[in-house]
Parts: structure tokens; C-alpha cells; sequence
């Protein structure tokens, strides 16, 4: 089958899934950045027990495969009358995967702020709330740009997932095993997945970088 | 009733604005506060010198509980030092802290650094902050930096920024730990003249200093710590002619004859 050939039988479906694969990342991205702030919250506040319950989320999310999750989230939960639909499935497991991530870059950007700025904040007369509000988040959020540039590709290549499942249209890892089953389509069904995963990361890196670089902060 | 009366009657003749009674404090086995007490009245300074290790840091930080203590009392105007809290929160902001790192926040301009405290703590409204607080920055000089980033100034400027910082809050007191132990020599004279400026302007100072000129200049008082004790008070002239103890003579002699 020739290139000219898949893209006239199957070029709409190639864009529907560009589209739902570009939905299910920015969804599951957008939730995971939400959350992973509420979990490094959890695990910088002085309450024992939150911070319990963040350093253990992170431990359960971030070491598990997504795969199993998703397994989980489609087979067993049902067992506990909870059924949702299979791309809600996938777009909760990347999200979960994704912020067990995310709230390790934010960890790491806390880091770098450093005691000295915190004690001044407390001099101040700030409470935790504000502390946080005004001085750590914001510098937080600004020195992980990069990383959770990173997180950003991850989460578009974690929504490969949905392949696993039966999606309707598919994205594009299912689209590609779609058109497999169908066609002798060979290699030539993979590299165009592969180009327009290739693309969007690249276009997510661009934005990445020029977020950086407008507020990066100088030390 | 009665303690009320006779916390007024403390108050007309001058309770300390800080008092330390019995302070002790351990870091693990180290024995890092022994005994502390302190006065300090209003309108006075009182420089804190010693070897380094000698707890004089650490004492500077219980003062506004930066640093907690094992046992004693710590009194801001009488009253002791509230439990980590809201109420802790608002005892701080009456205290200025200056550090030798000056902990400017990274991420603000120099006028933001000095409004911050003011507008969300305090909160006076963002236009009379930012009057304030640039009749604060011209005042210590670096009014024409307001809009710069704090790490596009000297470290020089920046100290005397968080000290501007301070101010901001209209603080009862104000405490210095090491202000220019991080300077390079040529910028230690800006900062120390700033906190000459305000010593000479009634503030309530305790400042930890290697600042011998400084001491002997501007202070009323000078506390000499060694091992994490005081081991010796008095006046700076009769404590640098006329040191009682040894161990204070040893440490005067180790730091002359440059």
C-alpha cells in the first residue's frame, strides 16, 4: 500500500486521531499539574499526615506501569460498581501517573529555593498559607518549566495507553493497529504516527523553552 | 486585675522590648545556649560578638523563634513568645530580621521585596505601600534600583535592600545576624552605615557582628558569648579597654594586631 494510498482511505481517521490523541494529553496534563501541586502541598506542609499521604501517592503512582493502572482502572474497578468509560480510564491513568511526576519536579523546584528565602518569609510575619502563596509556589512553578516541558512529551506518548483499549475513533498507537488488522500497511502506518508524535513534542519543547526563558529567574 | 495593673506599671517604667530568662538549648549533644539572659531596653543597641561556634547566631534566631528552645523564656514587651501559629505569625512581623545571606525573594523586584510584608501581612494598600517603601529604598540609597531583580545588585545594595525590607513593617525591633559577614570588604561600610543611620534614629537594635568599629561606635552595649554562654556585658568602651574576664581578653587579642 502506498503512502497516497493509506492517507486517501485513512487520512480522516489520521486527523481524528491527532485530535484525540492532542485532547487526552492536554486533559490529562492539565489535570496532572492541578493535582501534583495539591500533593507537594501535602507533602511541604507541617501536618504529619498529609505529608504522609503525598510521599505515599507519589510512591504508589510513580512506580507503577501505567499499563497495570490502566488494567485496573478497566477491569477491577467495576468490581466496586465503579465503571467509567474507557478513554476516562486513560485519561485518569496518565493524569495519575503524570502528577506523581509532576509534584517530583515541583519537589525539586522547592529545593532549590533554599531556607535563607523561607526564615525571611517567617520573619515577615507570613503564615504557611502565604509563605507558600507568595514565595514557594512561585518560584516552584518558574524552575519547573523545563521539566514539566519533559512531562508534557511523557504525557503525550503515555496516551499511547489507549491502544490497550477500544477507543472510538482510536488514537494514534490504536489507529495504527487499527489499520493493521485491516490493510497490509506494513511499516508506513507506525511512521506517521511516529511523525505527528515527533511533531506535536516538538512544538511542545518550543513553547517549553520560551516559557522558560521568560521567567526563568536569575540568581 | 492585679497582673494587668502591674503589667501597665512594667510598662511605664520600660519593660524590655526582648527579654531571654534562663534560655537553654541543645542542638542533639551540643550544648548550643547555656543559661541565657537578656535585657533589652527600648531605643537600645546591643552588639553580640564571640568566636564563631559561640552560640551567638543561634541566640540572635530565639529571639523571634526562628530557632525554638529546650527551656527558659523568651519575652517580646512582657509577654512570652506564642506556640508556632497565627499568633507567633503576627509577634514576628513585629520584629525585623536581617541575615547575613539577605534572603532577598528571588522571584520580586526590589520594591516588591519591600512591599511584599507591608500589603500581605500588614495590609496596607498596594499605593501606600509602594510610597512607603520607595521613601524606604531612597533612604537607604538604592532607590534607583527599584524595578531591578534582586540578583542585578551588589550584595552590598541587596542587604541594605532587606533591611529596607525590615523597616517596611515599622518594626519594634530589629535584629541582625552577621550583616556583613557575607560582604566583600568595599561594601560592609554602606550596610553598616544604614544601621549606624538607624541605631542614631532610636531603633531597637541586637545586632551579631564581627564589626569591631562598629561595636565600640554605635552600640550601648556589648555582650560577649563564648561556648554558648554570656560571658561577659558592659559598656564598649570599658569592655574593649577593660576586659574583666580571660576569655574575653584572649578573643580581643585574636582579633587585633593586623
Amino acid at each position: 500500500m502506498s503512502i497516497s494510498e493509506l492517507l486517501a482511505e485513512y487520512g480522516d481517521m489520521y486527523v481524528q486521531a491527532l485530535l484525540g490523541t492532542w485532547w487526552m494529553s492536554l486533559v490529562s496534563f492539565a489535570f496532572a499539574m492541578l493535582l501534583a501541586l495539591v500533593i507537594t502541598v501535602f507533602r511541604v506542609s507541617p501536618i504529619k499526615p498529609l505529608r504522609v499521604v503525598g510521599d505515599l501517592y507519589v510512591q504508589i503512582f510513580r512506580n507503577i506501569p501505567g499499563v497495570s493502572l490502566l488494567i485496573i482502572l478497566v477491569y477491577a474497578l467495576p468490581y466496586l460498581k465503579i465503571v467509567m468509560d474507557y478513554r476516562l480510564c486513560v485519561i485518569v491513568t496518565v493524569t495519575l501517573v503524570a502528577s506523581a511526576f509532576g509534584s517530583e519536579n515541583f519537589m525539586s523546584g522547592i529545593n532549590t529555593i533554599g531556607v535563607g528565602q523561607i526564615e525571611a518569609a517567617r520573619s515577615l510575619g507570613m503564615g504557611f498559607g502565604k509563605m507558600l502563596r507568595l514565595v514557594v509556589i512561585p518560584q516552584a512553578l518558574r524552575s519547573a518549566v523545563l521539566p514539566m516541558t519533559n512531562l508534557a512529551v511523557a504525557v503525550l506518548l503515555t496516551t499511547a495507553l489507549g491502544s490497550q483499549v477500544p477507543l472510538s475513533p482510536p488514537e494514534l498507537t490504536g489507529l495504527v493497529s487499527y489499520i493493521n488488522t485491516r490493510t497490509v500497511g506494513g511499516i508506513l502506518p507506525f511512521v506517521i504516527s511516529a511523525l505527528m508524535y515527533a511533531g506535536t513534542a516538538f512544538v511542545i519543547g518550543v513553547i517549553g523553552n520560551a516559557i522558560d526563558k521568560k521567567v526563568r529567574i536569575v540568581r | 486585675m492585679t497582673q494587668t495593673q502591674t503589667g501597665e506599671a512594667l510598662a511605664a517604667e520600660g519593660t524590655p522590648v526582648i527579654e531571654l530568662r534562663h534560655v537553654d538549648k541543645h542542638f542533639g549533644s551540643l550544648h548550643v545556649l547555656k543559661d541565657i539572659n537578656l535585657k533589652v531596653g527600648k531605643g537600645e543597641v546591643v552588639v553580640v560578638i564571640g568566636p564563631s561556634g559561640s552560640g551567638k547566631s543561634t541566640l540572635c534566631r530565639t529571639i523571634n523563634r526562628l530557632e525554638t528552645i529546650d527551656s527558659g523564656e523568651v519575652l517580646i514587651e512582657g509577654k512570652p513568645l506564642p506556640q508556632e501559629g497565627k499568633e507567633l505569625a503576627s509577634t514576628r512581623a513585629e520584629i525585623g530580621m536581617v541575615f547575613q545571606s539577605f534572603n532577598l525573594f528571588a522571584h520580586r523586584s526590589i520594591i516588591d521585596n519591600v512591599t511584599m510584608g507591608p500589603v500581605e501581612v500588614l495590609g496596607v494598600s498596594r499605593d501606600k505601600a509602594r510610597e512607603e517603601g520607595m521613601e524606604l529604598l531612597r533612604r537607604v540609597g538604592v532607590a534607583e534600583q527599584a524595578e531591578k531583580m534582586p540578583a542585578q545588585l551588589s550584595g552590598g545594595q541587596q542587604q541594605r535592600v532587606a533591611i529596607a525590607r525590615s523597616l517596611a513593617m515599622h518594626p519594634k525591633a530589629m535584629l541582625f545576624d552577621e550583616p556583613t559577614s557575607a560582604l566583600d570588604p568595599e561594601m560592609i561600610n554602606e550596610v553598616l552605615d544604614v544601621m549606624v543611620e538607624l541605631a542614631r534614629g532610636g531603633m531597637t537594635m541586637v545586632v551579631v557582628t564581627h564589626e569591631m568599629g562598629f561595636a565600640r561606635r554605635v552600640s550601648d552595649r556589648v555582650v560577649f558569648m563564648a561556648d554558648g554562654a554570656i560571658i561577659e556585658e558592659g559598656k564598649p568602651d570599658e569592655f574593649f579597654e577593660h576586659p574583666t574576664t580571660e576569655r574575653a581578653r584572649e578573643f580581643l587579642d585574636s582579633i587585633k594586631g593586623h
